[in-house]
């Protein structure tokens, strides 16, 4: 039990690293009107040009393998629940590595769709 | 151009990302069972991996999949990702559904409660008004009050 939820955790935790080298990426990007077609293909070619994007990749990549290896070692009814723990290392991530901002509502309604994921994917 | 707080435009974008999403995951779900593998082991998993190579929904999906990463992208680029993340969560809603529509897949109260829960808590983050997140935090300097004359 414990080793599954580590396993889970760990999966986890290169999940959330990797959206947030993705989202670093894209906080790089130099300011784009994306109403115009060139201008969107101007900001991928910024986006790829970035380490932090084929990081996050990575670490995103070593996450589904992790879960996948969790996927396939654990009961469903605990891998799928506990994978909602995602969303709080993101909001506490976004904080720390991104500096946004985060405040009560934020807070209150990531735990809440936590539960509800958790409703949802016990069963 | 880029938000802090969640604009109509944007959330309509999170959702389309979502419904994408869903779009692949049933492509995906309906190729696996038409492969007819229902439990994988070792023994078999090569003889899985070489009957799912050739599904054409199970390529499918995952094309999709990887078009819906440049819809991800500029969701990220134009908000909060401490936003978009729990708005994202609609797929949890977005895929019993579907479940239920075209794979006939059962959903209990339990499904429907979490889905209420997942309801109330986008609302509650659409609510949220903080400012947008530039710089880490450990290098922000103090910034005068908002209001202060």
């Amino acid at each position: 039990m414990i080793k599954i939820v580590l396993i889970v955790l760990l999966a986890e935790i290169f999940t959330a690293i990797g959206q947030i080298l993705l989202k670093k990426s894209a906080n790089a990007a130099d300011s784009y009107n994306l109403r115009r077609l060139d201008s969107h293909a101007r900001f991928l070619a910024d986006i790829f040009a970035n380490p932090a994007l084929w990081g996050g990749f990575l670490a995103m990549g070593i996450g589904l393998v992790v879960w996948i290896i969790a996927l396939a070692q654990g009961d469903l009814s605990i891998v799928f629940p506990l994978g909602s723990l995602q969303y709080i290392l993101i909001l506490f991530g976004a904080h720390f590595f991104l500096g946004e901002k985060i405040d009560r509502m934020k807070v209150a309604g990531t735990f809440l769709v936590v539960f509800g994921i958790i409703l949802i994917t016990i069963s | 151009m880029k938000e802090s707080h969640l604009t109509l435009k944007i959330f309509a974008l999170i959702i389309l990302n979502d419904l994408v999403d869903t779009l692949a995951q049933l492509l995906m779900k309906k190729g696996l069972i038409h492969t007819g593998i229902s439990s994988v082991t070792f023994a078999n998993i090569l003889e899985f991996a070489s009957r799912n190579a050739s599904s054409l929904l199970l390529w499918m999906g995952v094309m999709i999949q990887i078009l819906n990463f440049f819809i991800w992208i500029v969701i990220l680029y134009k908000v909060d990702l401490s936003i978009a993340m729990p708005v994202g969560s609609t797929c949890y809603i977005f895929i019993p559904l579907a479940a239920l529509i075209f794979l006939h897949e059962n959903v209990g109260l339990l499904r429907w409660m979490g889905i209420l829960l997942i309801i109330l808590g986008i609302h509650f983050v659409s609510q949220s008004r903080s400012p947008k997140g530039d710089r880490p935090a450990q290098l922000r300097g103090k910034r005068p009050a908002e209001g202060a004359a």
